[in-house]
């Protein structure tokens, strides 16, 4: 019982300590953000797309727009491959040839972001400047990269759901003179609903809090949205600036707000995939 | 009308172990059949083949004839579709889709083109009178099947199977996981369908296969031992084995 | 029965009516997994040209053994920091923490700070510890940028593992007398570890990969010799700075090399952490 206590004790020890390192965090980016709201408001920031932090203009909304194109980009591209890959894997390999086509999947979820960006920087960049005549860079060319980059996370969260559908619902539908296709249509996809939900929330977190491989494509300008042109995202200006704005200088604290709004995003994703996960069990 | 069924000589392997040996029967119409046997005896497999669900499994072998009506079950071009649509099914554990009552018998029709609300409705509420639910869920129809009791889920499932006019129905255990006044329900039902539908029903319970069957065939080990009406295999079983089975000193 | 009975019986085939749907999932899955390739199999055929022996180990500059130092250390230690105070907290998150509202706010919280991008965790640790601290853009700020990033995902793993061994296991311990301590030692921790393995491998592999919070913590040169206080370029930051500054042949052949060692070490702890997990699993 002794033991009891004082492991209990440690234990408590680590888990404040986690809790109190990434309060912290959280403080230091709330009151850069709490420094730049007090100087600049927090409307007017968020409606000016004019960023020249040596003129003390700080409007970000080209790079909320920038973060928002590309990431429903990237779901809108990544989608198809996502139902193809997931329903492959889940409903149509069985054996042996589903377990590698898993194991395969599961090496590309662990392929570094860098190497997507490479990927797009060699091979998607120069395609979109030869089909469009354009530099290549921007956000189309950054939402394909994260569309490849999000797939293999998204159709794993997928195929796991769809394999989970039991199979007396699926011999339920098709007992009824239903086809493979109907059946998958009907209740595989609706009875996997809040799993699908789930890892597509999970792929919106990624690609919005993705920045290295979007950084190597996007172009790196402030500008609201034109897909064929070099533009950025929350992400991608805070890698190039961070380096330029020293902090405790206003220009940091334009970050800080930055970092809080992607802070709060994620909050906001992980919130809702809570309440999905509440749906699956009720 | 509800057809016949004649099996001759079936043989069925899962990869080159062998499920069903040889087995020959003839159910009349309208007539029911109770399967009886120890666990793995093949009953659940006969049962999968009459509606070619065992078409599931990988690495099915079969030999021999199967006819439900005029359909030539084990055929290379049936229409498994429409086989399936005539020879309905329920199941050991009730598979409610996680849909609302309504969308859950409505399924098979829709599924099967039908579009119009009107008969959609007429449909649904025939098929859960069929099925003794109408009185217990009428007013519900928008809820979550997932709502309703073990008991009801069953019945539901029955409704949902007749909600496409079979003429034959299988019935794969259909009480096991119920309580004893849910599966007096399904019983009873199963003595008014008598007749109007030609039914197989894998039943582990003696007494449950002794009160509603016509007809009972005993499996074991993958061979049919002996069928003959239920009175006479339960007061002058012709085989010592299934004279065994049914007194209990089975090994 | 006569052996190969079997082989007088027909296949039975499904007629495969309606599969209309799947077949052209199936090959749209197909081309999914060419363009997925397409990532990988151009970066290897690039980096022929520049995987030799020189580029590998040597000493020459512009040789590759320096990042692969500083990467392989900087992930190792920040994972041997994290990874224990993650399983304490975790520990005590399922096995001693009574469920309730707070429970369920930490997992919030812990969610959350896991899926922060790396990034604004590279802002922070560059704001405290490079600017407030004077640490030296080096090894040991990125080890502090990737034990910070890797600690919320791991205690998420650790809880994870936890919660997906049976409740009713932890019943069975308790009413033989056993306190909570032993049971979560003898019986609990063997059980969970093989899946905190295989998912730590995965945590493991994203840190190798991990860029953007290491730019300006490690930095982005790396010195004569391996040092603490050292600059510590690692192969991701390697590879994004040959690719998005180098414009030669040579540079672009030993980006996509760069790649291609990163994936190695990457793929070797997956394969690494994988094998001891399903080993742990075989002697359980």
């Amino acid at each position: 019982m002794r033991a009891d206590r004082i492991a209990s004790l440690v234990m408590k020890g680590a888990l404040a300590l986690f809790i109190a390192v990434w309060v912290m965090v959280a403080v230091i980016v709330g009151a850069g953000a709490w420094r730049f709201v007090s100087a600049n408001g927090l409307v007017g920031p968020l409606l000016s797309s004019r960023w020249s932090p040596l003129a003390a203009h700080y409007g970000i909304l080209a790079f909320v727009v920038g973060s928002m194109a590309v990431t429903g980009l990237a779901l809108v591209l990544a989608a198809p491959g996502v139902l193809a890959l997931s329903v492959t894997g889940a409903r149509i390999l069985r054996g042996a040839p589903q377990r590698a086509f898993i194991q395969i999947l599961t090496l590309f979820v662990a392929v570094p972001s860098v190497v997507y960006g490479w990927w797009g920087l060699s091979v998607a960049v120069p395609l979109i400047r030869r089909l469009t005549g354009t530099a290549g860079f921007g956000p189309l060319s950054a939402g394909i990269v994260l569309a490849v980059m999000i797939v293999p996370t998204f159709s794993i969260m997928a195929l796991q759901t769809l394999r989970q559908v039991p199979s007396s619902l699926v011999e339920g539908s098709l007992g009824l003179g239903a086809t493979e296709d109907q059946t998958l249509w009907h209740v595989i996809l609706p009875a996997s609903r809040a799993g699908l939900s789930q890892g597509f929330l999970v792929a919106v977190g990624r690609a919005l809090g993705e920045t290295i491989a979007v950084q190597m494509v996007i172009g790196g300008q402030s500008r609201v949205l034109s897909l064929l042109k070099p533009g950025a995202t929350l992400t991608t200006q805070l890698l190039t600036d961070l380096a330029l704005m020293p902090a405790r200088t206003p220009g940091h604290d334009a970050l800080d707000f930055m970092a809080l709004w992607l802070m709060i995003l994620m909050a906001v994703l992980v919130w809702l995939q809570s309440r999905v996960k509440g749906m699956s069990r009720g | 009308m509800a057809p016949d069924i004649e099996v001759d000589s079936l043989d069925v392997w899962y990869g080159q172990a062998r499920a069903l040996k040889e087995v020959t029967l003839h159910l009349g119409p309208g007539r029911v059949l109770a399967l009886i046997g120890p666990s793995g005896c093949g009953k659940s497999t006969f049962l999968r083949v009459l509606n070619r669900m065992i078409d599931r499994s990988p690495q099915v072998r079969v030999k021999g004839a199967v006819r439900v009506g005029a359909f030539e079950v084990l055929a290379g071009d049936v229409d498994v579709t429409a086989l399936r649509r005539t020879v309905g099914m329920v199941f050991q554990q009730p598979n409610p889709f996680p849909m609302t009552i309504f969308d859950n018998v409505a399924y098979g029709p829709r599924i099967a083109g039908l579009r119009q609300m009107a008969k959609l409705r007429q449909t649904v509420e025939d098929s859960l009178k069929k099925a003794a639910l109408w009185d217990e869920v009428r007013g519900k129809l928008r809820r979550s099947a997932m709502s309703l009791s073990g008991g009801q889920q069953q019945r539901l499932c029955i409704a949902r199977a007749l909600a496409v006019n079979p003429q034959v129905l299988l019935l794969d255990e259909p009480t096991a996981s119920l309580d004893p006044v849910s599966t007096a329900k399904i019983e009873e039902l199963i003595v008014q369908f008598k007749t109007h539908y030609t039914m197989v029903i894998v039943t582990h319970n003696l007494q449950q296969a002794a009160r509603v069957s016509d007809a009972v065939a005993f499996f074991e080990h993958g061979r049919l031992v002996e069928m003959g009406p239920t009175h006479d295999i339960f007061t002058a079983p012709r085989e010592r084995r299934t004279e065994e089975f049914l007194t209990g000193r089975f090994d | 029965m006569a052996d190969g009975q079997w082989r007088g019986a027909r296949p039975l085939k499904s007629p495969g009516q309606g599969r209309a749907a799947h077949k052209i999932l199936a090959g749209m899955a197909v081309l999914a997994v060419l363009l997925l390739l397409s990532v990988v199999v151009p970066l290897a055929a690039q980096a022929v040209p520049a995987l030799n022996a020189a580029f590998l180990f040597g000493r020459a500059p512009g040789a590759i053994a320096p990042e692969a130092v500083n990467t392989v250390t900087m992930v190792a230690i920040s994972a041997a920091v994290s990874f224990p105070l993650a399983l304490l907290a975790g520990l005590y998150r399922v096995e001693f923490a009574r469920p309730s509202r707070w429970t369920q706010a930490f997992d919030q919280f812990t969610g959350t700070m896991l899926s922060v991008p790396s990034i604004v965790v590279g802002l922070v640790v560059v704001d405290v510890a490079v600017v407030r601290w004077h640490w030296p853009v080096s090894t040991l700020t990125g080890m502090l940028a990737l034990a910070l990033m890797n600690w919320p995902l791991t205690v998420a793993l650790v809880v994870e593992a936890l919660q997906s061994v049976p409740g009713l296991y932890r019943d069975g311990s308790w009413a033989l007398g056993a306190s909570r301590w032993q049971t979560v030692t003898r019986l609990i921790l063997p059980l969970a570890l093989p899946q905190m393995i295989e998912q730590g491998g995965m945590a493991v592999a994203r840190l190798m990969g991990e860029t953007a919070v290491l730019i300006y913590t490690a930095g982005v040169n790396v010195g004569p010799g391996w040092a603490l206080g050292g600059p510590g370029e690692s192969l991701a930051v390697h590879l994004w700075l040959l690719r998005t500054e180098g414009v030669t042949d040579l540079a672009s052949a030993q980006a996509a090399a760069t790649g291609v060692v990163l994936l190695g070490l990457v793929f070797l702890v997956l394969w690494g952490s994988r094998r001891l997990a399903e080993w742990l699993q075989d002697t359980a």
